[in-house]
């Protein structure tokens, strides 16, 4: 299945201090490397990627696949300083993806001197608007490196845009959630997970989520082999109040089947615009690739504070 | 004349057949991380 690879964002540097931090600069340089080497299209800038500033990310990913991108950061001119979005073809789909940044005077983000983050909404709304009209696209993500609460007002007022991937905050892994027009994803966080969006695209509308229709699914079954427990044993149960007993449980299991069944049924079949979120946990059980770890360990040998 | 309209009938459905089958869903996968933090030997 053809797959895009992006990144919402705050990918670069711990803190916003880690710019006195001399080992925090070769594990930016890495981990940019590593999303130019691993394939990703896109990411957005976060106030945490602006540590070492504009230019130390420009002379990183000059003539690079990757795109940075920002709809709301400007220099000290008002000139703005990345793409605000990048279009591509992915499995016969065109697909937008914008970038936006905290916006200057947000409380909860801090931008460096000379950087200007423009309100957010404004921006993303004219730039949802010409890769609607003038690009065409059938998709719309939007990697969005804001706090939490401005995600969420993005996700509910942001005609045009099917997903808000959020990043800043550190919030982890979570359920995507339907906020007003569009689709709210947390993406993970530390490199200890990656999100996994499965789309199906059929026509236009808003995109409907599996995973309820899909739990009710796999509890059905679980219940359906208890139930098929509890008639095994009531087959040879001869003690009348433990049959009793067996029977209440199989009436309780056989109603619990019945609503599970009647949730899967109402989510409908799998058609039109659906996606369903999972999340690959990068753990010890995970292979490293092994020319990536000697990298890794140049940088973090084993047994440093950091690894 | 009476043969046009079948004939027509069935060369639009053999012409459109493929334009119905390439309406079929696209699906596609989308990978996201975010909050990496400078993270490259990510424990715990």
């Amino acid at each position: 299945m053809p797959v895009l690879a992006l990144d919402a964002g705050n990918a670069l540097f711990k803190t916003l201090a880690d710019g006195q931090d001399s080992s925090a600069k070769p594990r930016a340089e890495l981990v940019l490397e590593q999303l130019e080497a691993q394939g990703y299209t896109a990411m957005a800038v976060g106030q945490r990627d602006l540590v070492l500033g504009v230019d130390f990310l420009k002379k990183k990913t000059k003539g690079a696949k990757l795109k940075l991108l920002s709809a709301n950061l400007v220099d000290a001119k008002g000139q703005p300083l990345f793409p605000a979005s990048v279009v591509t073809m992915v499995g016969g789909l065109k697909v937008g993806i914008m970038g936006v940044s905290p916006a200057s005077g947000d409380g909860a983000a801090v931008l460096p001197q000379g950087i200007r983050g423009l309100p957010v909404g404004p921006a993303v709304s004219a730039e949802v608007k010409r890769l609607r009209q003038k690009e065409q696209v059938s998709l719309v993500v939007l990697l969005a490196a804001v706090p939490y609460v401005e995600a969420v007002k993005l996700a509910q007022g942001a005609e045009g845009v099917d997903f808000v991937v959020q990043s800043h905050d550190g919030r982890g892994v979570g359920m995507a959630q339907r906020q007003g027009v569009s689709t709210l994803v947390p993406p993970g966080e530390r490199g200890r997970q990656v999100a996994k969006l499965e789309l199906s695209v059929e026509g236009t509308g808003p995109f409907a989520d599996l995973s309820e229709a899909n739990r009710a699914r796999d509890s059905q079954r679980m219940v359906e082999a208890n139930i098929t427990r509890v008639q095994e044993r009531l087959k040879t149960e001869k003690n009348e109040d433990t049959r009793r007993s067996l029977q209440e449980t199989l009436t309780s299991f056989e109603a619990r089947r019945d609503a599970l069944a009647r949730t899967a049924e109402a989510q409908g079949p799998a058609t039109g615009r659906t996606y369903l979120l999972t999340y690959l946990q990068l753990g010890a059980d995970v292979a490293s690739d092994a020319a990536v770890q000697k990298q890794v360990e140049r940088v973090e040998p084993p047994g440093s504070a950091g690894h | 004349m009476a043969l046009r309209a079948p004939k027509l009938a069935a060369l639009a459905l053999l012409l459109l057949l493929p334009l119905i089958a390439g309406a079929a869903p696209k699906k596609l996968v989308l990978l996201f991380t975010g909050d990496n933090g400078g993270e490259v030997a990510p424990c715990g």
